[in-house]
């Protein structure tokens, strides 16, 4: 229902810091049709090639700026995910994505006021690594 | 002078929104280009850091509104009752967040506010004080999955008929008055995730019957039997469970809501290439609320767009316009008798 929201397209690269590859990062569209503040992210998992990421290594900004784990951001009710704001997701991993082609999945899972169950999206892409 | 009036839910163009296509300012002028003079609008949608923009957002608005000569007709109001997920908000909790909220409606000229459904009835009492000194009244929204048997519902109903302030009243949506399940959202569900034909003719039959599956579901204290049989994979059981979200009850079921009734919801799932709404019979809606003197809004809520598969073009904006032909004509066509 809301997968078309999920993983935008060409947002899947490795991240340098002081000239290190730390891991990767990508940027999804909420799976819901309004903002909501982080703590109503219920789940953000990411796939490489079959293989999840480990939920500790995955972190998430609004703005780019301030960074949290999923488990931090069950407390975070003063940074709100936009509706039709990317949230960025990083997954810390040495090296980062290796050279070459991945398949790469991401779900998203939010919480929304009034539905009983949480409304999630999937969406698997072909990333390219130069 | 029409006594029905129309305006068009921004929630209609959410797509346009996201990925883009169409800035706020787009979504006004595309509006008024086409005599649409009222809007139904999400602050949580189309208004960063809502209920607290900044002075240039507020501004913007200002300048929005003015320049396009929009109505702000409605605004759409959530309360996030699980916004910590380990246990719900407290009465207080809530209340704040809703004066929040009011406050926000009053700076965007505002006097309605649709609480979403599910929103605890303890809150409206409190709130009252805040409702008058503001001028924004505020509606429940009665929605098809969560409709007049639910018990959060009825409870709200009940202490709205209790405080009986015109501050306090109820938004349809016309979802409850589905004669058949939307062809948009079975087509997304068998072709993407593979539900099949034997559970989507099920459903179907249970509208041509004349009722719904919630009512069904009800009645057998869950799936009937012979549906139970037939649902073999997660994408059935999808399916069957969502479509108690769509409900077929008679318009009579508003008699004795009429007073408190403020708003309407049109929702819109599939204009036909007939110009009809593939599920809701307008020409039937618009005549049973023309004879019982409506002189609200009513307001396009397009929402087929989220069953539209991938790859497929979005519609949103052709969806809108066809929808607002059909009821301004059935409206034009119902009060222009009148004249003679």
């Amino acid at each position: 229902m809301f997968d078309n929201n999920v993983f935008l397209e060409n947002t899947c690269k490795n991240i340098e810091e002081a000239s290190k590859i730390t891991g990767f990062e990508l940027k999804t569209n909420i799976t819901y049709y309004r903002g909501i503040p982080l703590s109503m992210v219920n789940d953000i998992r990411v796939e490489v090639d079959g293989e999840n990421v480990p939920r500790e290594s995955i972190l998430c900004s609004v703005d780019g700026v301030d960074w949290f784990t999923l488990d931090e951001m069950e407390t975070v009710t003063s940074y709100k995910w936009e509706y039709g704001e990317p949230l960025t997701v990083r997954a810390r991993k040495d090296g980062g994505l290796a050279k070459g082609t991945h398949e790469v999945a991401l779900d998203v899972v939010v919480r929304t006021a009034y539905i009983p169950v949480p409304l999630a999206g999937r969406k698997a892409r072909t990333v390219e690594i130069a | 002078m029409s006594k029905i009036k129309t305006c068009v839910s921004l929630y209609s163009l959410q797509d346009e929104y996201l990925n883009k296509r169409m800035s706020l300012e787009d979504i006004f002028k595309f509006l008024a280009d086409n005599s649409v003079e009222g809007i139904e609008f999400l602050p949580d949608q189309m208004m960063h850091n809502s209920p607290h923009p900044s002075k240039e957002t507020l501004a913007e608005w200002d300048r929005l509104v003015s320049t396009y000569k929009m109505k702000p007709v409605i605004a759409d109001v959530f309360l996030n009752t699980n916004i910590y997920k380990n246990r719900e908000l407290t009465q207080k909790e809530c209340v704040n967040l809703l004066i929040e909220e009011i406050k926000l409606a009053n700076r965007l000229g505002i006097r309605l506010i649709r609480l979403v459904s599910m929103v605890p009835a303890f809150v409206i009492e409190p709130l009252l004080p805040y409702a008058e000194k503001y001028n924004v009244t505020l509606a429940l929204e009665i929605h098809a999955g969560l409709g007049f048997d639910v018990q959060k519902t009825q409870d709200f109903i009940k202490e709205m008929k209790r405080l009986n302030s015109p501050y306090v009243g109820l938004v349809i949506d016309a979802g409850i008055f589905c004669k058949r399940l939307p062809r948009v959202m079975a087509n997304y569900c068998q072709q993407l995730l593979g539900t099949s034909q034997e559970v989507i003719d099920y459903v179907n039959n249970i509208f041509a019957q004349g009722t719904d599956p919630r009512k069904v579901i009800l009645e057998h204290n869950g799936f009937p039997d012979d549906l139970k049989k037939l649902l073999k994979s997660e994408a059935d059981h999808f399916f069957a469970h969502f479509a108690d979200g769509y409900e077929n009850e008679p318009y009579s079921i508003l008699d004795e809501y009429m007073p408190f009734i403020k708003h309407f919801h049109f929702k819109l799932f599939e204009m036909t290439e007939s110009c009809e709404e593939y599920s809701i019979d307008y020409k039937g809606l618009l005549q049973y609320l023309h004879e019982k003197g409506y002189e609200g809004y009513v307001s396009t809520e397009y929402e087929g767009n989220r069953w539209v598969l991938p790859g497929n073009p979005m519609e949103e904006i052709e969806q809108v316009l066809a929808h607002q032909a059909l009821i301004r004509s059935v409206i034009n066509e119902l009060e222009g008798q009148e004249v003679y």
